[in-house]
């Protein structure tokens, strides 16, 4: 029996057929300038008599600033301005594409702040000429706080009578809308409020045995739904399980902390950042400052941003981050152009975290193992701002991958004064997997039921269905082969010799081996392809993805130039910067890319296409369907006349209107338009939008196989080795897609084995404010032959066949460590994630089985 | 030099955090010159005590036994032991601070514990069994130090009348000790919250910041405080018209000649006996 | 006044190139002066504006104070700057003393080792992260220990020997270097010193504010391990989070010479249960003659973590001192998989 994968079997598959791009690995446009360091990011840049600026973060969790005192600082030579709550622009109401007014949260975050809701939370911002002297002059700031009540743990605040994270409450409420008099058009949603929420001293008795109280909720329809009869299938049961389980909080930890430099010239803001989003960063940074056309809609005429790399987004810089906001306005106010650097200490403060998920699940199955009821409740704590969506998306993605039969949701988000959370790889899905899987490893072992073969029995298939009935039908996934997946997965990884494995106990070292099933959302519709072809015959694609490490950037044009027959090596990428004229783009998260830009990619190509068989019937004669694309050429099928990409470029010129873009295709965005127009006259300019019909939820699923070694007399493990087995519709791009598959499950795995927050309730007060405090997983902790294979079975929904792979392996990877700790070491050893050796070892020799099971930040 | 030491408490507040450690010297060169001071103008300016009248009469003389009885034996023990519970806090407190490294901590709080169960006991006894108020001045005491000060700048004042039981310097000497006693005590018991003792639960959180960081003020000062008092007290042990003092502290009673020369038989009644102290009105 | 982390404050920076300069200076500078070796430790106090010297005197320009030397007592003097990768890659300490090389290379990370010194790693401060955080702990002059609240998050700290304050030493080298019975050389501004390596390390019931015996103006030059153990049975093991760049939450060295399957002569340190690296001199006594197998070992691993008083969050630092206690008298089973 082998010890390690067999490598003979690990050999890749060749994958995308007889494609020339699609599924085949190439070196991608960025390589160079990364691997040398030549790439700039944000904080590389360098503008004329820029100043640097520096932040006066709270120190309290929750407080009023009381007096402020600035005068020494600003006495300061070399100090050139401060910024402040006062100066920020009021939130701006966002308008959607149909006019409808969406009014801004009065109570969101801003930026800086007057009130801090954590530790950690700006108040202001020193500009200066260098960075020493910020420092030096923030140390001179005096600043006097009226101390307001907090809270850490999401459970204690809703303790009858427990402290409130805000005035005012600690959850989110939104007034119902208004039903429309017959005829009327549905007026804008009401503001969102603060309201307050406690559950009841009986509630909280359970949770002196661990188990998390099933109380009170907010009543919507993301929140609380069900479907099937639960309660009759609970008493028809053959095995309930009633499980509480809590998942950490971690922090994005992104490489590039969230620096931002900006500057103004004839009104214009310019703004160097990361981002996860090129195209949508731009409005949203217009609206944040306040630049706004008469009609509401954000004036991105006036920002030109600058995002060619970024290190890293996960979820916490969908479109940059509102902190960029600071140097902008302290650029206007002091004139000059301001570089505002994040250290790491300050990027665990406001860089974004994913927030906890505290699950109570009861769990029917029937003698065969099949999941016949669910009753699902989850508790989130989201920090003092906007409510995360994790609670939702942990129900659906739940329902979704194990296919209960009847199933209850119920979720709330509660607030706390804890640094903010945001979406983060597999957002809920991450989460609700981890509360489920260690369930369902249990399940088979109580039924005596294989654990490839329980999962495979509850895993979607096809057009699965999934979470309630809304609007008369069942949502629906586009497509799941995930049964496929845990078949060749479970070959690969040799399983079913794994677990027959014996001994598995030598001396002090116990083995285990663990599967987990994993999904998540793989992708979303209708963004704009735009792509110039030159006089010179080259094509350009614009992208207006971010470049954010996947490569999608780069990737998602290759299905375009698939389309068109054009070799790669006669095509370049545009991005990086609106100024370069982008289109619409979806932002990357959500794992929506790959599918997403690939339709439009190939959107685009057709039109491309199309405008060039007209260019070729008007120039040579015939009508359009004569002409074929091909070779660089468009040309009459059969042979005879044609004209290169380069001729037809150069006719396109000619003939103007919608062959180079002095017109645009009517359906695109006007972001997109106005893109047009800024090309037009550079040749062939082709816009489409992505209209191919896609009537299910498109998710990507992965299987995930990982054997650990446990030493049971210091609860350390390890794990030996690790499979990933991917249904990702079409391979795009192999060699970016391991990388994901690999990158993300080690995401997953951080949560299993070390990543959290550790804070101090007294002070509220973050104490895992560094790398080796919050303990990100490094690369020793991960096996040195850690594998990964996609099924390379194209999705029916989409042309391109392609679906996202960023957020589906995180849950697999944790999940599966977990199951293979409990497999080796048993099942009530833990009830929270991470893992630790002191986990292991408190419950194997200390005999207490869990330290404060339901205690946050520990 | 500040009398306090600061710290930036972790919500970014200036809090005092103990007394700056210099005090230690301060109070200790405090101690020394006012000894030196003491000592010369013993020696080289006092003028031999003189008190109004001609004292007491030859029947009061002759009803006073040849021992005057002064402490009790449980006040003696009292007194020793706390004596020397102060003097273990003393060095455990303030040696470390001056270079002499050792634990500390534990004999520190066991010392502590002592002084404020002696103290506790002293106070209840001297409430219920002793005459409580005899160690606090009256208007006489006030009346007298008039007189004497009145005396001392040359003005025209009658002597001073005879002592009761405990010469006013004595009656200050303790107020000043119990003040600076209690607030060593209270603020100590609350500070053995912070360390493990045998006592009770460890809880620092029983005040704020702020709050503790005055008290550790408070203990500091009154221990440094204390550090002078003692060596006042010993050096007034020790010199030679008072060592009959000192002895009365071990042995437990006064030789009637220092009685009737300095004490006030209408102010400090002593039961006439057949000459054995065990007949005197023992007070104390 | 507002507090700012993470910006380091402007100090001169003095760069003496002899012991004698060096001491010169600290003299000089008295208690305005810090001491920097490999700057790892030095860099957070320094950037974090918590300690706020006014001149900064880095040793790493002091060829004296680098490198491995053969003693003529067969034994090995390292130089206090030599680097943790130095140490690690010394045939003659890999040959005769690997139970140091072993220390040294789990230390931190392969980056750290680069730069890190022998002399930095022992000398370390406590990374107790309320003290760290610039909290006025005792360790920091303060009146309160943070971890040892009633709600204190104390899962690193210390189960030995804590007064007041529960933090512990984060070094992986120390407790090798006490097994092997090395010499630490100080230059003090009296002289030359050299004391065994455990007294060099002192707990907070003698100086709460100290790991160890430096004070203003001493420098630690060398550490000189004998020719005692050389050659000797060698165990060591360290536990922590992650398998690299973290520090141990327990480790233990013990060097040991048997004679006919007894064991002879016997020393074992564990580092990460107090706040100095303890020699475990009842557990060596008690071994001490008895045949190295699983019963010796677990009896000095019970004796071990007699008085042992564990945290809210650190109870499994107890079974984990036992047993690894226990396994660096009687070795461990290595796990061969068919």
């Amino acid at each position: 029996m082998p010890n390690t994968v067999d490598t003979n079997k690990t050999t890749q598959p060749v994958y995308g057929g007889k494609n020339k791009l699609i599924g085949k690995n190439y070196q991608t446009n960025d390589l160079l300038a990364k691997v040398t360091g030549r790439s700039k990011y944000a904080e590389d840049y360098r503008a004329e008599g820029m100043l640097f600026c520096k932040l006066l973060s709270s120190p309290v969790p929750h407080a009023r600033v009381k007096h402020l005192d600035l005068s020494a600082a600003l006495a300061m030579p070399g100090v050139k301005g401060i910024l402040t709550a006062d100066d920020l622009p009021a939130p701006a109401d966002s308008l959607t594409d149909n006019g409808t007014r969406i009014p801004a949260n009065k109570l969101g975050e801003r930026g800086l702040t007057n009130e801090p809701l954590y530790q950690g939370e700006p108040i202001l911002a020193v500009a200066a000429v260098d960075e020493y002297t910020a420092a030096e002059a923030i140390e001179k700031i005096k600043i006097d706080f009226e101390h307001l009540p907090f809270v850490i743990d999401p459970l204690d605040t809703l303790r009858p009578g427990g402290p409130n994270p805000r005035v005012g409450g600690n959850v989110w409420f939104r007034p119902p809308l208004t039903p429309p008099k017959p005829g009327e058009r549905p007026g804008p949603p009401a503001p969102i409020e603060v309201h307050e929420l406690k559950w009841t001293e009986e509630d909280f008795a359970e949770v002196k045995q661990g188990r998390l109280p099933t109380g009170k909720i907010l009543e919507d329809p993301g929140n609380s739904w069900s479907y099937g009869k639960v309660d009759d299938a609970f008493k028809n049961a053959a095995l309930v399980l009633d499980e509480t389980f809590v998942t950490p909080d971690t922090s994005h930890q992104c490489m590039e902390t969230r620096s931002a430099m900006a500057y103004w010239q004839n009104g214009k803001v310019y703004v160097h950042t990361g981002t996860q989003s090129t195209a949508q960063t731009v409005p949203a940074i217009a609206r944040w400052l306040g630049l706004l056309k008469p009609d509401g809609q954000p004036d991105t005429d006036k920002v030109v941003l600058v995002s060619e790399y970024t290190g890293g987004g996960f979820g916490s810089k969908i479109t940059g981050a509102i902190s960029l906001i600071i140097p902008a306005l302290l650029a206007k106010k002091c004139n000059a152009p301001v570089m505002m650097r994040l250290t790491r200490e300050e990027e665990h403060f406001i860089g974004r975290g994913r927030p906890s998920m505290t699950g109570r699940m009861k769990v029917g199955f029937s003698k065969e193992g099949r999941i016949t009821a669910l009753d699902m409740f989850v508790l989130v704590n989201t920090g003092p701002y906007d409510a995360v969506g994790d609670a939702p998306s942990s129900g659906r993605i739940v329902s979704l991958l194990y296919q209960p039969q009847n199933m209850r949701f119920r979720g709330l988000t509660v607030m706390t004064n804890t640094p903010p959370r945001s979406a983060q790889s597999s957002p809920g899905g991450m989460q609700g997997i981890t509360l489920m899987e260690p369930i369902l490893a249990k399940a088979g072992r109580k039924l005596g039921i294989d654990q490839v073969a329980i999962r495979r029995l509850n895993c979607p298939e096809g057009k699965a269905q999934f979470g309630p009935v809304a609007r008369g039908r069942r949502a629906y996934a586009t497509s799941a082969f995930i049964k496929e997946a845990l078949d060749r997965g479970a070959e690969q990884f040799n399983w079913n010799q794994r677990i027959a494995r014996n001994p598995k106990r030598i001396g002090s070292k116990v083995r285990g081996v663990g599967v987990s099933v994993s999904c998540y959302v793989g992708g979303s519709t209708g963004f704009d392809g735009l792509l110039v072809i030159k006089p010179d015959g080259r094509i350009c694609f614009q992208s207006g993805i971010g470049n954010l490490g996947t490569e999608s950037v780069i990737d998602v044009h290759r299905a375009g130039a698939e389309v068109l027959g054009v070799p790669w090596e006669k095509c370049d990428v545009c991005w990086g910067t609106n100024a370069k004229n982008l289109p619409w783009t979806c932002v990357s998260g959500g794992s929506q890319t790959t599918h997403a830009m690939t339709r439009a990619a190939h959107a685009v190509a057709m039109e491309t296409k199309k405008r060039l068989q007209e260019i070729a019937a008007k120039s040579l004669g015939g009508s359009p369907e004569n002409y074929e694309v091909a070779n660089e050429r468009v040309f009459r099928k059969g042979g005879g006349a044609g004209m290169t990409l380069a001729q037809a470029a150069q006719k396109a010129i000619q003939m103007g209107g919608i062959y180079d873009g002095h017109e645009a295709n009517p359906d695109v965005n006007r972001f997109t338009k106005a893109s047009v127009q800024a090309l037009a006259g550079q040749g062939l300019v082709a816009s489409a939008r992505d209209k191919y019909p896609h009537d299910g939820q498109t998710h990507s699923f992965v299987a995930t196989f990982a054997e650990v070694e446990v030493d049971v007399e210091t609860g350390k493990y390890h794990i030996v080795d690790f499979l990933a087995y991917a249904d990702v519709g079409s391979v795009l791009h192999p060699r970016a897609l391991g990388g994901q598959i690999l990158g993300r499950s080690t995401l997953g795995i951080g949560h299993a084995i070390g990543q959290k927050w550790v804070m101090d309730p007294a002070y509220g007060a973050m104490l895992s404010k560094r790398f080796h405090h919050s303990k990100p997983p490094t690369i020793l902790d991960v096996p040195v032959n850690m594998q990964w294979a996609a099924l390379d079975i194209p999705d029916p929904e989409t042309p391109v066949g392609s679906r996202g792979i960023g957020e589906p392996p995180v849950g697999g990877g944790c999940a599966a460590i977990l199951n293979a700790i409990s497999d080796a070491v048993g099942d009530e050893v833990f009830r929270r994630a991470p893992v630790y050796a002191d986990t292991i070892l408190t419950s194997l020799e200390a005999g207490r089985p869990m330290q404060h099971p339901l205690m946050a930040h520990i | 030099m500040g009398l306090v030491q600061w710290a930036t408490s972790p919500w970014g507040q200036d809090v005092p955090i103990h007394i700056a450690w210099g005090l230690i010297y301060v109070a200790a060169v405090a101690g020394l010159l006012f000894l030196i001071v003491h000592a010369i103008y013993v020696r080289y300016f006092a003028k031999a005590e003189e008190y109004q009248g001609g004292g007491a009469s030859p029947q009061i003389a002759a009803s006073v036994p040849e021992r005057v009885a002064r402490h009790s034996l449980a006040a003696r023990l009292f007194h020793w032991i706390m004596a020397a519970a102060m003097l273990a806090l003393l060095i455990t407190a303030f040696l470390p601070r001056v270079g002499v490294q050792f634990p500390w901590v534990t004999y520190h709080w066991i010392a502590g514990a002592v002084l404020t169960v002696s103290i506790i006991y002293h106070i209840i006894h001297a409430s219920f069994w002793l005459d409580f108020w005899s160690i606090w001045p009256d208007k006489a005491d006030v009346d007298d130090a008039s007189r004497r000060i009145k005396r001392f700048m040359g003005q025209d004042a009658p002597p001073p009348r005879r002592f009761a039981k405990y010469p006013l310097e004595n009656k200050l000497y303790h107020g000043v000790i119990v003040l600076t006693g209690l607030a060593v005590i209270v603020t100590g018991v609350f500070m053995m919250f912070r360390v493990r003792t045998v006592f009770f639960p460890r809880n620092p959180y029983l005040f704020g910041d702020m709050t503790w960081g005055l008290m550790y003020v408070l203990h500091g000062l009154a221990g440094v405080g204390l550090i002078a008092l003692v060596m006042v007290h010993i050096y007034f042990a020790v010199r030679p018209e008072k060592f009959v003092l000192t002895k009365s502290m071990v042995f437990g009673s006064l030789p009637k000649e220092y009685y009737l020369e300095h004490h006030d038989p209408e102010r400090w009644a002593v039961e006439a006996s057949s000459g054995s102290s065990k007949g005197a009105k023992a007070s104390a | 006044m507002a507090v700012m982390r993470d910006v380091m404050p402007a100090f001169d920076l003095l760069q003496p190139t002899s012991v004698a300069d060096a001491q010169k200076l600290l003299e000089q500078h008295g208690r305005d002066a810090w001491v920097m070796a490999g700057g790892l430790d030095s860099f957070d106090w320094l950037k974090d504006r918590i300690k706020k010297p006014k001149v900064v005197v880095d040793l790493s320009g002091i060829d004296e104070l680098r490198g491995v030397r053969s003693s003529s007592d067969g034994g090995v003097e390292i130089g206090a700057m030599t680097t943790l990768t130095e140490v690690v890659n010394n045939p003659i300490i890999k040959q005769k003393f690997g139970l140091l090389s072993q220390g040294a290379e789990l230390a931190a990370s392969p980056q750290i080792r680069n730069q890190g010194t022998i002399g930095g790693n022992v000398s370390q401060d406590a990374r107790c992260h309320y003290y760290r955080a610039g909290w006025p702990c005792y360790r920091a002059g303060g009146n309160i220990c943070y971890a040892d609240t009633p709600t204190g998050r104390n899962r690193e700290h210390a189960i030995l020997d804590a007064d007041r304050c529960v933090a512990v030493n984060p070094s992986d080298s120390a407790p090798a270097l006490i097994a092997l019975d090395a010499k630490f050389v100080l230059r003090t501004p009296k002289g030359e010193r050299v004391v065994d390596a455990e007294d060099y390390f002192i707990g907070p019931d003698i100086d709460i504010m100290r790991l160890n015996i430096l004070r203003p103006g001493d420098l630690l030059t060398a550490i000189r391990i004998p020719s005692t153990f050389a050659g000797a049975q060698f165990y060591f093991e360290k536990v922590r989070d992650r398998n690299v760049w973290d520090f141990a939450l327990m480790n233990v060295a013990s060097a040991m010479v048997l004679s006919g399957g007894n064991i002879d002569r016997v020393r074992i340190a564990v580092n990460g249960a107090a706040a100095r690296p303890l020699r475990l001199k009842a557990v060596e006594d008690a071994v001490r003659g008895k045949p190295r197998n699983a019963s010796t070992g677990e009896s000095g691993g019970k004796l071990a973590v007699e008085g042992a008083v564990p945290l809210q969050f650190n109870a499994y630092k107890i079974p984990l001192m036992r047993n690894l206690v226990k396994r660096a008298i009687a070795g461990v089973e290595v796990a061969t998989w068919a």
